[in-house]
């Protein structure tokens, strides 16, 4: 008993996580066709800049949360601002793989950056939530997970009316679908792309904080989310929002469960393996459709 | 998107590719002569060693080019095929105690079967899901290396993994220069990789300028075009898989036996970045981009070494800029350049 409730707590938090880092990443690319690789290194930014502000400055960590999401976005604004906003209009078909390997170099530098500021050591996230809830047949949750699965999913619920309710979120949708017929309509699709990032990057900025109070604060943090965050994407069908969040809970529940069962080394590779066979079996994803290629 | 107006019926008569073979045929002998005469040049041994090294990385930054740019698979995998021809060297003049020749043809073969797998699973995918099943499939089998901790055989008192784990392995095997040169061993083993390479770099073209080749550039170019004209995307996909893993397997033998030691940090992030980097500024989709891109890259790399900790940072800044601002790298520029003169040339000539 004690193992199920020790798999379902790693695995609803881990879930919860995956899920905020696979949206983040799931709406850039609905949106634009982007593949965004330097998503872990912003993950990490995020957690930094809430270390900085509630740890160096003393100040209350919401207010920390706060500002890791504010400069995610801006970093996400700059982002599009300084090369996707170029690739874009020179890319054409190249655009997937150009910008895939433009945000790989930015992705290492912003790394680099963090290392050179802040020093590769180990730091810890001052965001730390104390006690536990009493779960039937003896098992304790944390009230750290408790709260990361709370938050993460307010901020989901958030984004989901955000996307479906907000002008901003129509255009997004509507650019997404179709992007000429978009412009045609009069929507600002350059505009619409710089919010996509930037809501991204705020995504990112708030995963961050909340996945370094789990583990810790290193300069490459976000690389291993990142990577199992792209397979359930993917896993999901590129682009497809609702399908990503059950993947992630879905993928992190398994993997919890290989942990647990055959020793920490097994739980990607099996996920892995389980993926690949996803994958042979519906190319587009599990929830992803068929796309028609107009030539 | 593309017009099927804009795919010109009347192709230029064959002679006019007659130039552009020329000019690869000039700039490789060039490139031999240099490279040749490179070391009755230079004196200094960390010198030559590290035209070694860059005769490495032109090798797997070429064969990344020819499953990147010229067939259009977005292979995440390409350290992690280089390692296992490396893996696969050590190994075999380790556990069966071959010698290494036998052991670096060994190495490339398992190279060649992994790429396969790898091809196996990914390649029924398209563009960017093929590089993040490669990428996570590179990062795993790294990570269980890493991981490996049972014992497999001992050494004195020293447990030893059967994959290496976290050190690698050593002392397997070399060229057997030490004997026959001495002291000029270094030589010897530059002469064997340039040999390497230029074996590698001239099959490489042979493939890119035969049929086969047409078919990976058709599918690259319009994948559905290239179907409806009867090739197979998954077949043809695979066989360039296959084709550049078994040469970056024979470059990671070499590798392997050029050091006497391997271990799984080639593996990481940061080398791949950097074979990228180089295809990215030389020109990807360009046959002499990849050792452009090195030259360049190197002595980039050795100005930065005094910068130490800015390193890094410098090389995913040159990245970033490159594609934003040279897509098609430095070659792809220089004959973009090169065309729009001669089309001008013959312009004026017309008048």
């Amino acid at each position: 008993m004690d193992v199920f409730f020790a798999i379902l707590v790693t695995g609803l938090t881990n879930g919860a996580l995956y899920a905020l880092a696979t949206i983040g990443l799931s709406l850039v690319w609905g949106s634009m066709g982007m593949l965004n690789m330097a998503h872990g290194a912003m993950l990490a930014l995020g957690g930094y800049v809430a270390f900085t502000v509630a740890a160096t400055l003393g100040l209350p960590i919401w207010l920390g949360i706060l500002s890791a999401a504010l400069v995610g976005a801006v970093f996400g604004a700059v982002l599009y601002l300084s090369v996707v906003r170029i690739l874009l209009k020179s890319g054409g078909p190249g655009f997937e793989t150009s910008v895939m390997i433009a945000t790989v170099g930015i992705s290492i530098a912003l790394q680099n950056t963090i290392l050179l500021v802040y020093g590769g050591q180990p730091l810890r996230q001052p965001f730390n939530v104390q006690g536990g809830i009493a779960l039937a047949g003896g098992g304790v949750m944390p009230m750290l997970n408790v709260v990361i699965v709370v938050v993460s999913i307010v901020v989901m619920a958030v984004v989901g009316l955000v996307i479906s309710r907000s002008r901003m979120g129509r255009a997004i949708r509507a650019t997404a679908q179709n992007r000429d017929a978009a412009l045609l309509m009069g929507v600002p699709v350059e505009r619409t792309y710089l919010q996509v990032l930037a809501l991204s990057g705020a995504l990112a900025g708030v995963c961050g904080v909340l996945l370094s109070s789990v583990t810790q604060l290193s300069p490459t943090l976000g690389a291993d989310p990142m990577l199992k965050a792209f397979i359930m994407c993917v896993v999901a069908g590129l682009g497809n929002l609702p399908g990503a969040v059950i993947t992630a809970f879905g993928l992190a529940l398994i993997e919890a469960g290989v942990q647990f069962g055959l020793g920490a080394r097994w739980g990607f590779p099996v996920l892995l393996m389980l993926v690949i066979a996803i994958l042979i079996w519906r190319p587009n994803g599990l929830f992803g459709r068929a796309q028609i290629r107009r030539m | 998107m593309t017009d099927i107006s804009q795919d010109q019926p009347h192709r230029p008569p064959r002679k006019d590719l007659d130039p552009r073979v020329r000019l690869d045929i000039a700039v490789g002998v060039v490139f031999v002569i240099v490279a040749v005469a490179a070391p009755f040049m230079i004196d200094s041994k960390y010198l030559i060693g590290q035209l070694i090294v860059g005769l490495f990385w032109a090798a797997i930054a070429a064969q990344w080019n020819l499953l990147f740019g010229y067939a259009g698979v977005f292979s995440l995998a390409q350290m992690a095929v280089f390692a296992m021809g490396a893996y696969g060297t050590a190994m075999t003049s380790i556990y069966f105690g071959w010698t290494i020749w036998p052991a670096i043809l060994a190495g490339a073969v398992v190279a060649t079967v992994f790429s396969l797998l790898v091809g196996l699973a990914c390649l029924r995918l398209q563009g960017v899901y093929v590089a993040l099943l490669t990428f996570a499939i590179a990062n795993v089998t790294y990570l269980l290396i890493v991981s490996d901790t049972a014992c497999f055989r001992m050494e004195g008192t020293t447990c030893l993994q059967f994959s290496g784990g976290a050190a690698g392995f050593a002392r397997f095997g070399d060229f057997g220069m030490r004997q026959l040169l001495r002291g000029d061993w270094i030589l010897g083993n530059y002469a064997i990789v340039l040999a390497g390479f230029v074996l590698t770099m001239l099959v490489t073209w042979i493939i890119i300028h035969s049929p086969m080749g047409l078919a990976f550039k058709a599918l690259r170019d319009n994948s559905s075009y290239a179907i409806a004209r009867g090739i197979n995307r998954f077949h043809a996909q695979l066989l360039v898989f296959g084709i550049s893993a078994f040469f970056t397997g024979l470059i990671g033998g070499l590798y392997a036996a050029h050091f006497n030691a391997i271990g799984p940090n080639i593996f990481s992030v940061s080398t791949l970045l950097f074979i990228m980097a180089i295809a990215v500024v030389g020109g990807i989709g360009s046959f002499w981009g990849p050792v452009i891109g090195t030259i360049i890259l190197m002595v980039a790399d050795e100005f930065m070494r005094d910068m130490g900790q800015f390193r890094t940072l410098g090389l995913g800044l040159i990245i970033a800029v490159c594609v934003v601002a040279l897509p098609r790298g430095i070659v792809g520029r220089l004959s973009d350049f090169i065309v729009k003169r001669r089309a001008a040339a013959s312009a004026v000539s017309k008048e």
